[in-house]
C-alpha cells in the first residue's frame, strides 16, 4: 500500500528536525542540529542540493515555506533563539531577515494565508509568541504576545483564512478584512487559540485535554470544509481533533484519535484536509481519514522501512 | 612557608569521602569572577571584585565558611580576577587582583588576614593564575600587560618571565601530563606552548581563533589534547601530540567562549559557558558539536566561572556567576536539548506523498556496513558488547524519504488528471456529464463517474435525441437497472462524437496531453470490454458506492415529497432501483409503500429475482412523457445540493464546483453564495497550487459567483494614457476625463476601438492590430501624424 518513492539523501552531519515541502510540491526543504537549511528539487522523484543555508548558530528546528506570490521565501527557526527569513533571488539564496527578538530557543514558525500578507509566526521556549509581518521596504513589525505558553512554545499553525460575512459586498480591488487566527501548542500542555482584534493578538480559546508537552498543531486546510478543524499532539501520546461547527469559533469539541505508545511528533494535513498523518517516537507515520459516522480510522500505517533502525537504539540515551 | 605543609586546616578538613549532595545554590553579597575548588571536593572558594568567601559544600546547602576579604577597607589586592585552589596543599590559594598583583593565600594562618605572599610584578589586571599540578611551590600568571610569570613561592620574587610578544594573555594553563609545558591564551587570537625551564621563547605558536582566546584547558587524560574558547563563539579541541597542532573538534557555541573545562571521566565533554548574552554553561559532546549534551539553566546573568567539583566525579558541577549567586548543579537535573528535539520531520506533499525524516542512530547503520570491531556476527546476540550510551549521544543521523501513499484518496493524482479532461462548458448539457462521467470513471472513480451520469439523468430534457433513453431502453430489455443501462449507454454515447472532439478540446487547453490521450483512449476500450464482458458486476459496485452516498438524502427527498411519489413514478424508479443493488434487507419505510404502489420495484433481489423486463420498460416509456411535464425543475436540486456538499467535505471540492459549473442556473440558487464562493476560491487555489493555471482561469470564467469573476481583473493593473492628451488615464473606462475625448480610437481608420486594440507605449497612440500591423508595414512612423516612430514589441 505503501511505498518509497524516493530516499533523499541529505548528507546532513546531524538529526533532521523537519522537512517541508513547497506550495507546488517541487521542493523540500530540510533543517537539522547541524545548523544548516537544505533545499532539494524533488520533480520527477530526484533530489538535487538546490541550496545550503548556512546563518543559524545552533540546531534548526523547523522550517516555513511562504506562499509563492511572495517570491520563494523560506523561514527557519533554530535553537540559537533566531528567526532567519531566506529569500531566492535569481537564482541565489540569501537573508532577507533576521528576527533575534526571543530569549530562548525558538521551536516553530509558521507562515499566514497568503491573504493576510507576509506575516511569520514564531513560538519559542522562552513562552512567547512573536508576529512578524512585512511591511515592505526590508521593514518588518514586530508583535509579541508574551508569556503565550508558560515554560515555552512549541508549534505554531494558522487559520486558513476566512472572511466573516459576504464577499459579494465587498467593493472590488479593496482587501477584505480577514479574521486572522492561529493555534499555538506548549509545555503547559495546552492548545490555544489567537485572535487579531484591533491589531492586537488576544487569546481565544484554551483548550485542555493533553496530559503532557503539547508537540504539534495543525490546522486543517478549509477546503469545502464548512467546520473549522485543529489536530493536535503530544508527548502524553495522544492526539486530538478538535472540531468547531459553530460559526463564532467559541465551541470546540476534542475527539481522541488514538492513544499511541510514545511520544506523537508531527501532525500533517493533506493538501485537502481529509487525512491527517501522524508520526509518533517509533518511527512510525500513520494515516487517518475521518469515516462517514465521524470517527477517525487509521488507513495506512508507513514503517520507515529502512531497515537500519534496530529498536535496541531507539532508546532515549540516558547517559549521566 | 614549611609551616604551611600538611598542617590541618584552619577550617578543619570538610567531608573528604565520596561526594554527595543535589542541585543547590546560595547567594553571594557579590558578583563573582572565578571559582574554585579544593582537592577533596568539601569547599569551594568564590572570588570577585568586592567578594572572596570560601564556603562549606555540605549535602543540602553551601555553607559560609570564611571571608578572607578583611579589613575597613580592603586593599585592591583582594579584588580579584581569577582564583585557584591549589590542588596538593589544602591550605594554598592563589588570586589574581585586577590592580596587577598576584597573591597567595594560606589558610591555615591563625590571623584574620590570610593573606602570604604578595608579588606586584605585572602593570596590568592579572587574567589568570595557575599552580603547577604536582610541584607544590610552582605557580604561574598570566597578564593583561602581555607577559606570563612563574613564581617559585619560596622566594619573594618571579622565577621567570615569559613574553608572548603578543597580545593581552588570557589564560594560562600547566599541561597535565608533561612536568614543563605549560599553553597560554592570548587576545590576538594565538596560542602559545612554553617550556618552563626557556623563558626566552615559546616552543610553538600557532592562530586558534578569530580574535580573543579567552580560555584553554588540558584533556585531564589524553596528553595532547588542548581545548580552547574564543571570542568567535568557537570551542576547538586541539591535537598538540603532532608536530603541528591539529585542530580535531570543533563546537560552535551561541555567543563568545569565557570558560571551558573538560569534564572528568568522560573523554569527549566539556563544559563551556559565555562571558556575554547567554548565561547558560552548556556541557558538549566534542563528536557532535551541533547540539549541546546538557545546558543549566540556572543562572540569570553571565556565568563566570565553572568547575568540576571533584576531578573523577562527572555528576556535580560548581559555577558562580555575575547574578551573585553559586550553583551546584546535578547532572541528572540538566536540561538535554537533544530529549526536547524534534526527532522526526513530516510534511504532506501536494500530490498526496508523504516527506519524513526520522531518526536513525549511526551505530545501527555501521553494524550493517561493518562488524563489530574485535567481534564477529557469528557470536550469539548477548556477546555483543552493550552499546555505550555516549556513542548513542555522539553519533546521530536522520534518514529521510518520500512516500507515495498509494491510497486513491491520498494521492492527488487525479486531481490534476481530472481538472486537465473535464469539459465545463461548450457543450451540450448531456454531453458535458457524460464526458465527465467518462473521465471520471478512466481515472478509476466510479462514483464520481456515477454522479455525473445521475446528474445528467436528473437534468437534462429526455426530448433530447441525443439520449435517446427510451430507445435503447427497449433495446436493452433485459436491463432492469436505469443506471446500468446509462452506464452500458454512456460509452457508446461518448465513442462516436465525444473521441472526436476530445484532441481539439485539451489542444485548446494548450496542454500538451496528447500523450495522455493514447493510453487514455485506449484505457476507455478497455473499460468498455470488461463492462461487456463482466457485466453487472462492476457496475453493482458503481451503485453501491452511490447508494451509500445519497441514502439518506433520497429518503428524505422521499418523505419531503410524499404526495409527488404516488404521481411520478420516475424518481421512484431512480431511487428503488439503488436499493435493488444495495440489496439492502431492512427496507425502510417509503420502500414498503413503493411497493404498495408498484410491485415491480419491490424485486428488491435484482437480477435473479427477475422482474418481468417488459413491464419495466413498458413503464418507462410510459413514465417519460411524465417527466418533463410534470417534475419541476428544481426537484432533485436538494438530492444535488446535498450531493455537492457531501463531495466538499470529503476534500472533493473539484467536483462540487464542476457540477455547480456544468448546472449553472439550474442548482446555483440552491447553495447560498457564500459556500459557492468558499468553494470556488478553494479549488482556484488548488489549480493554481497544481499549476494548472489554464483550468484556474476557466474556472474563474464560468463562475456566477461575483466576487470570483472579478479576479480576473483585479489582478491584472493597466496603464494607460490618452491618446488624445497624452496624460495618464486616471479613471476606469476609455474617456480621457481631461480632453473629455475617447482614448481608444485608432489611428488609422478613426473608428473606436473594440477587441483587440495595440497602442505605442512612446506616443500613446494606437489602434486596431491588423491596420496598425497593416500601417506599420509602410511607414515606420505613428499613423496619427505625431512624427514618432512607433515601436511594437
Amino acid at each position: 500500500m505503501v511505498s518509497v518513492i524516493n530516499t533523499v539523501d541529505t548528507s546532513h552531519e546531524d538529526m533532521i528536525h523537519d522537512a517541508q515541502m513547497d506550495y507546488y510540491g517541487t521542493r523540500l526543504a530540510t533543517c537539522s542540529s547541524d545548523r544548516t537549511v537544505k533545499i532539494f528539487d524533488v520533480r520527477n522523484g530526484g533530489q538535487i542540493l538546490v541550496a545550503d543555508l548556512r546563518g543559524h548558530e545552533g540546531p534548526v528546528w523547523q522550517v516555513a515555506w511562504a506562499h509563492p506570490m511572495y517570491g520563494n521565501i523560506l523561514a527557519s527557526c533554530s535553537y540559537d533563539r533566531k528567526v532567519i527569513v531566506w529569500k531566492e533571488e535569481n537564482g541565489s539564496w540569501d537573508k532577507m531577515y533576521e528576527y533575534t527578538g526571543h530569549e530562548s530557543s525558538v521551536n516553530s514558525v509558521c507562515w499566514g494565508p497568503y491573504d493576510f500578507g507576509l506575516i511569520l509566526a514564531c513560538g519559542s521556549s522562552d513562552g512567547a509568541i512573536s508576529l512578524l509581518t512585512f511591511t515592505g521596504e526590508q521593514q518588518w513589525d514586530v508583535k509579541k504576545i508574551s508569556n503565550a505558553h508558560t515554560i515555552g512554545c512549541n508549534a505554531v499553525s494558522w487559520a486558513p483564512a476566512v472572511v466573516p460575512g459576504s464577499l459579494v459586498d465587498q467593493p472590488s480591488g479593496q482587501k477584505p478584512n480577514y479574521v486572522k487566527r492561529f493555534v499555538s501548542g506548549g509545555c503547559d500542555n495546552l492548545v490555544k487559540l489567537w485572535k487579531e482584534e484591533d491589531g492586537q493578538w488576544k487569546e481565544d480559546q484554551k483548550l485542555e485535554a493533553h496530559s503532557d508537552w503539547v508537540r504539534d498543531v495543525g490546522w486543517a486546510p478549509s477546503i469545502g470544509l464548512p467546520t473549522s478543524t485543529i489536530a493536535s499532539c503530544s508527548q502524553d501520546g495522544r492526539v486530538f481533533i478538535w472540531t468547531c461547527e459553530d460559526p463564532t469559533g467559541n465551541t470546540w469539541t476534542p475527539k481522541l484519535l488514538h492513544k499511541f505508545a510514545d511520544v506523537v511528533w508531527h501532525v500533517s494535513w493533506s493538501i485537502t484536509g481529509n487525512i491527517l498523518a501522524v508520526s509518533g517516537g517509533d518511527n512510525k507515520v500513520t494515516l487517518w481519514k475521518e469515516s462517514m459516522d465521524g470517527q477517525w480510522a487509521c488507513i495506512s500505517d508507513v514503517s520507515k522501512g529502512q531497515g537500519a533502525v534496530s529498536s535496541i537504539t531507539d532508546t532515549q540515551q540516558s547517559e549521566q | 612557608m614549611e609551616k604551611m605543609s600538611r598542617v590541618s586546616t584552619a577550617l578543619g578538613g570538610g567531608g573528604g569521602g565520596a561526594v554527595s549532595g543535589r542541585t543547590m545554590f546560595c547567594h553571594l553579597d557579590a558578583p563573582a569572577n572565578a571559582i574554585s575548588v579544593c582537592r577533596d571536593a568539601s569547599q569551594v572558594v568564590v572570588a570577585g571584585r568586592n567578594i572572596f568567601k570560601i564556603y562549606a559544600l555540605e549535602d543540602e546547602r553551601f555553607v559560609e565558611k570564611l571571608n578572607l576579604r578583611v579589613g575597613r577597607k580592603p586593599s585592591l589586592n583582594f579584588s580579584c580576577a581569577d582564583v585557584m585552589w591549589h590542588q596538593m596543599e589544602e591550605n594554598l590559594l592563589a588570586t589574581a587582583a585586577t590592580n596587577g598583583a598576584v597573591v597567595t593565600w594560606n589558610l591555615g594562618k591563625p590571623s584574620r588576614n590570610k593573606q602570604d605572599q604578595l608579588f606586584t610584578e605585572h602593570k596590568r589586571t592579572v587574567n589568570k593564575v595557575c599552580f603547577h599540578p604536582s610541584e607544590v611551590y610552582m605557580l604561574l600568571s598570566g597578564s593583561q600587560d602581555g607577559f606570563m610569570k612563574c613564581f617559585d613561592l619560596r622566594k619573594k620574587e618571579s622565577a621567570s618571565t615569559f613574553s608572548g610578544q603578543s597580545e593581552s594573555v588570557r589564560d594560562v594553563q600547566f599541561s597535565m601530563k608533561e612536568y614543563f609545558t605549560f599553553a597560554a591564551s592570548f587576545e590576538n587570537g594565538n596560542v602559545q606552548l612554553w617550556d618552563i625551564r626557556r623563558p626566552d621563547r615559546y616552543e610553538r605558536m600557532f592562530t586558534a581563533h578569530n580574535g580573543p582566546v579567552f580560555c584553554c584547558d588540558w584533556h585531564p587524560d589524553d596528553r595532547g589534547w588542548l581545548a580552547t574558547g574564543g571570542r568567535d563563539k568557537m570551542v576547538k579541541v586541539w591535537d598538540m601530540s603532532t608536530t603541528r597542532a591539529k585542530e580535531i573538534h570543533c563546537v560552535q557555541t551561541i555567543a563568545s567562549v569565557a570558560r571551558v573545562k573538560w569534564r572528568p571521566e568522560r573523554k569527549w565533554h566539556l563544559a563551556t559557558c559565555s562571558m556575554m548574552v547567554d548565561h547558560n554553561i552548556y556541557v558538549w559532546d566534542v563528536r557532535r558539536p551541533f547540539i549541546p549534551f546538557a545546558t543549566f539553566e540556572e543562572h540569570k546573568d553571565v556565568t563566570t566561572g565553572i568547575a568540576w567539583r571533584h576531578q573523577h566525579d562527572p555528576y556535580f558541577l560548581l559555577s558562580g556567576s555575575k547574578d551573585s549567586t553559586l550553583y551546584q548543579h546535578m547532572f541528572k537535573d540538566a536540561s538535554r536539548p537533544v530529549d526536547k528535539a524534534n526527532p522526526e520531520g513530516l510534511c504532506f506533499g501536494l500530490f498526496g506523498d508523504l516527506a519524513f525524516a526520522a531518526k536513525e542512530s549511526l551505530i545501527s547503520s555501521e553494524a550493517n556496513r561493518k562488524p563489530y570491531p574485535g567481534g564477529d556476527r557469528r557470536y550469539p546476540i548477548f556477546f555483543f558488547k552493550k552499546p555505550d550510551l555516549t556513542e548513542q549521544f555522539a553519533h546521530v543521523s536522520s534518514a529521510l524519504s518520500v512516500f507515495e501513499t498509494g491510497l486513491e484518496s491520498g494521492r492527488m493524482d487525479w486531481f490534476s488528471q481530472t481538472a486537465r479532461l473535464y469539459l465545463l462548458s461548450g457543450k451540450p448539457f448531456a454531453e458535458l456529464c457524460d464526458h465527465n462521467a467518462k473521465v471520471a470513471k478512466e481515472l478509476n472513480r466510479p462514483q464520481v463517474s456515477t454522479t455525473w451520469t445521475m446528474v445528467r439523468i436528473m437534468f437534462s430534457d429526455p426530448a433530447n435525441p441525443n439520449l435517446s433513453l427510451s430507445a435503447k431502453l427497449g433495446a436493452l430489455p433485459l436491463m432492469n437497472s436505469f443506471s446500468m443501462k446509462d452506464m452500458g449507454a454512456c460509452p457508446d454515447m461518448g465513442a462516436c462524437p465525444d473521441m472526436g472532439a476530445c484532441p481539439a478540446d485539451r489542444g485548446k487547453e494548450g496542454r500538451s496531453d496528447a500523450a495522455h490521450l493514447e493510453p487514455g483512449t485506449s484505457h476507455i476500450s478497455n473499460n468498455d470490454d470488461n463492462e461487456e464482458t463482466e457485466g453487472s458486476d462492476g457496475q453493482a459496485e458503481y451503485m453501491f458506492g452511490e447508494a451509500e452516498l445519497d441514502d439518506d438524502d433520497l429518503y428524505s427527498v422521499e418523505h419531503d415529497n410524499p404526495a409527488e411519489d404516488q404521481e411520478y413514478t420516475l424518481p421512484q424508479e431512480a431511487f428503488p432501483l439503488r436499493h435493488e443493488i444495495l440489496d439492502n434487507p431492512s427496507a425502510p419505510e417509503p420502500l414498503q409503500q413503493d411497493k404498495a404502489e408498484s410491485p415491480h420495484v419491490s424485486g428488491g433481489e435484482a437480477e435473479a429475482t427477475c422482474l418481468t423486463p417488459i413491464e419495466s420498460c413498458s413503464l418507462i416509456s410510459a413514465t417519460l412523457p411524465l417527466y418533463s411535464a410534470h417534475l419541476p425543475a428544481g426537484f432533485f436540486c436538494p438530492v444535488v445540493r446535498d450531493m455537492l456538499h457531501y463531495y466538499a467535505e470529503q476534500g472533493d471540492v473539484q467536483m462540487a464546483v464542476s457540477v455547480l459549473i456544468v448546472l449553472g442556473e439550474r442548482i446555483r440558487k440552491e447553495i447560498d453564495d457564500l459556500t459557492q464562493e468558499h468553494w470556488y476560491t478553494s479549488y482556484i487555489d488548488l489549480l493554481q497550487r497544481f499549476e494548472l493555471w489554464n483550468v484556474s482561469n476557466e474556472v474563474i470564467k464560468l463562475s456566477t459567483c461575483g466576487a470570483i469573476s472579478c479576479l480576473n481583473q483585479t489582478s491584472t493593473t493597466l496603464h494607460v494614457n490618452c491618446s488624445n492628451c497624452k496624460r495618464p488615464m486616471s479613471n476606469r473606462g476609455w474617456v480621457c476625463d481631461r480632453c473629455h475625448q475617447c482614448a481608444s480610437v485608432c489611428a488609422v481608420c478613426h473608428h473606436v476601438v473594440k477587441g483587440l486594440f495595440v497602442w505605442c507605449q512612446g506616443c500613446s497612440h494606437g489602434g486596431h492590430l491588423e491596420h496598425m500591423m497593416h500601417w506599420l508595414k509602410s511607414s515606420p512612423h505613428c499613423p496619427a501624424g505625431c512624427g514618432h516612430l512607433c515601436e511594437y514589441t
